[in-house]
């Protein structure tokens, strides 16, 4: 089979995956090819309207898995292609040097064994980091099962690894993930988590000690292919970022690609209201400092769809507000509707030369139309009414026909 | 009066130089689009290196560095008032030192930073929207921004391609970036002093060598697959892509199916390709 060939059927089936994030590190030329940058750098974006930072490629689609949700799984049959380790270094780097890329997001089926495979993606990253000296963004994929040590001569070559838990309980992964299971993946990550920490902590003592993914690591879940509620999710999440010092959790709206009685139908579109009101949520717990318990509880178990999870955190608790902008602190701030970490922090950089008023909202970034009901300036309130919660959901709630921010 | 200058950076300095110890300015313009008028009397100022680099230091001392470098910003936007915005807004600074950049909300700050912002994001776009073509012997990438961000993108790209030769063509400006590669000499230097940019008027894009459709074509295949048939949202794609960026990128300039580009390309044959001028200093 040709490259092209190959290319087209591991790319295909590497698409689901949505991460695509290439921040987070930075990396200098050292005599070789690449570098990277930490704030990350989009390439391009699909008709799905996702950015590609990374070439996001299967090594191989030919699984021993069964996976339900999975286009890959074994009892599929589909056209099963694999690179070689030197045709997927050799692809990488022609595309890094023409700029189409930022780097490679290596994942892959998984073939023959666990630990067949994760040596071959290590045979591929030292062929990138080593022969072509690369210096460009990896992010390679724990594959569930590999030898801890394995897992470990990877992170000595990748800048960010992922084990994706796929679903936010052990009891919906056994369900349609049999081969796999939550607390091994569990392992996994205390594992990143403690390497990346140590190789910090030599680091700071000697500076030529070796970097350990130092991106960060990151995981995935499947939305919508379990009746999980949106609780469920997002106490998951919490957990993971506090557990395992995760840098991003990720959300992928089921799309149906097999036929199965666990699964949704094959004709059901994918959940991608909730997964967008999903990235908010995680949003405002890693920049605003939100628990999930305020954004969703026991009585709310999911998020509503018709306001973004903030809003409705607002009109929930009217006694928060109005706030107002000349004294309030950043952390309160951050908590008015249309006022984000840059209107906030400009805010409070003009405070120090000349105090804030109505009409300067705006210029300073603050989605006015939003805030107005929850602040005053100088004591004057700009929407001139009182705080009415269902009134204001009522202006607010016919969002304009839901258009996906891009959050990768 | 209203200040002619020729357009260069220490020319618009030279003109502000004159507005403080001349003659107050009534605007500053450059030269080849100045429209005469009976209003205001004009007057061509010519660029004086010395006068520039004592503004320049002023800007720095007086306001701050970060100053100088959003008047720089400004300056390589394509604003038509570009210069009289940096004149009110150095105006302000002068009097309010480095705290001028809180003032967010002035209207002598705010459009200057909104100006910059504008810059720096297509800058910043173009790091990674820019596609470069190996020309055989080099890389070559053309582009057409809103803004002259040509400056802005040669350390980024010594960097990372610090190995390689390569020219970044901006065809709306005719100007073009010269990367030389690393050789013995350069490699302790500076990156920035490892390009430097110059008129460019060739057009290479026709010379592109057939080996190089080939990953041209892995690309665009690439782009196709990874593609969610079921999340289909160009207008999403447009926000990000917008269209003016796309004559340029090799991922949208799909072939008509059916059409068959191996015999037709070969079929062509191109004249040999220029070689890279050599370092001009
Ligand atoms: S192991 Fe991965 S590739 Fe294989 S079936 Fe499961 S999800 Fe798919």
């Amino acid at each position: 089979m040709d490259i092209l060939a190959k290319l087209g059927i591991l790319a295909n089936a590497a698409k689901y995956d949505v991460s695509c994030a290439s921040s987070g590190v930075s990396r200098k030329n050292q005599g070789g090819i690449g570098n990277s940058k930490s704030f990350g750098i989009c390439h391009t974006w699909t008709s799905d309207g996702r950015c590609i930072s990374l070439l996001k490629i299967l090594l191989s689609n030919d699984c021993i898995y069964d996976c339900r949700y999975c286009v890959n799984r074994r009892s599929n049959d589909i056209p099963r292609a694999s690179f070689t380790p030197r045709e997927l270094a050799e692809l990488t780097i022609q595309f890094y040097r023409r700029n189409y890329i930022e780097g490679l997001f290596l994942s892959t089926a998984v073939e023959r064994s666990p630990d067949y495979t994760m040596e071959k993606m290590i045979t591929v990253l030292r062929l990138l980091r080593e022969d072509y000296e690369f210096n460009g963004y990896i992010h390679a994929k724990v594959i569930p099962g590999a030898d801890p040590l394995l897992v470990y001569s990877a992170g000595l070559l990748a800048d960010r690894m992922s084990v994706n838990i796929e679903q936010p309980t052990e009891e919906s992964l056994r369900l349609l993930a049999p081969q796999k299971s939550l607390p091994k993946m569990f392992a996994s990550m205390q594992q990143l988590k403690e390497e990346i920490q140590a190789h910090k902590e030599a680091r700071r003592r000697f500076r030529h000690a070796p970097r350990f993914v130092p991106a960060g690591q990151s995981t995935q879940m499947i939305i919508g292919a379990t009746p999980d509620s949106d609780l469920t999710i997002l106490r998951t999440t919490q957990t993971l970022y506090q557990k395992f010092g995760l840098k991003r959790v990720y959300y992928s709206a089921y799309v149906p690609v097999n036929q199965d009685s666990h699964l949704p139908a094959l004709t059901a579109s994918p959940p991608l209201l909730r997964e967008h009101r999903l990235y908010q949520s995680d949003w405002l717990m890693r920049f605003y400092h939100f628990k999930a318990e305020e954004l969703v509880d026991p009585q709310h178990p999911n998020l509503e769809t018709d306001i973004d999870p903030k809003m409705a955190w607002a009109l929930r608790h009217p006694e928060f507000f109005p706030v107002e902008v000349n004294r309030a602190s950043y952390e309160e701030l951050l908590r008015v509707p249309g006022i984000g970490p840059k209107s906030a922090r400009r805010i409070i950089s003009q405070r120090r030369v000349a105090a804030v008023s109505v009409d300067q909202l705006k210029k300073l970034g603050v989605v006015f139309k939003r805030a107005q009901y929850f602040v005053t300036c100088k004591g004057v309130c700009p929407a001139k009414k009182t705080l009415d919660p269902a009134a204001i959901r009522r202006i607010v709630a016919p969002e304009s026909p839901i258009t996906q921010l891009s959050l990768f | 009066m209203d200040y002619l200058y020729d357009g260069s950076f220490d020319g618009l300095l030279t003109c502000i130089y004159h507005h403080y110890y001349r003659e107050a300015a009534t605007g500053i313009y450059p030269q080849s689009f100045y429209q005469p008028n009976l209003l205001s009397p004009s007057m061509v100022v010519e660029t004086d290196p010395a006068l520039a680099d004592r503004v320049y230091r002023a800007i720095e001392e007086k306001i701050s560095a970060r100053a100088l470098e959003t008047v720089y910003h400004v300056y390589i936007s394509s604003a038509p008032d570009k210069e009289n915005l940096i004149l009110g807004y150095i105006g302000l600074g002068f009097k309010m030192g480095a705290k001028v950049d809180h003032y967010h909300s002035h209207p002598a700050v705010y459009p200057v930073h909104r100006l910059e912002r504008k810059v720096i994001g297509e800058a910043h776009r173009l790091l990674g929207l820019l596609r470069f073509a190996d020309m055989g012997g080099f890389l070559y990438a053309v582009m057409a921004p809103d803004h002259n961000v040509l400056p802005l993108l040669g350390d980024h790209f010594a960097e990372r391609l610090a190995g390689e030769r390569w020219i970044i063509h901006d065809k709306k400006r005719s100007l073009a970036i010269i990367y030389n590669g690393r050789d013995s000499s350069s490699c302790k230097s500076p990156v920035r002093s490892r390009w430097y940019i110059t008129d460019f008027s060739y057009n290479l894009e026709d010379n592109m060598p057939e080996s190089e459709r080939r990953w041209q074509r892995l690309w665009q295949t690439y782009f196709q697959k990874v593609s969610i048939e079921s999340r289909y949202n160009p207008r999403l794609q447009s926000r990000c892509v917008p269209h003016r960026y796309r004559r340029y990128l090799v991922e949208f300039q799909i072939p008509a199916p059916g059409h068959d580009s191996e015999t037709e390309d070969s079929r062509k044959r191109f004249p040999r390709t220029p070689s890279i001028p050599p370092h001009s200093g």
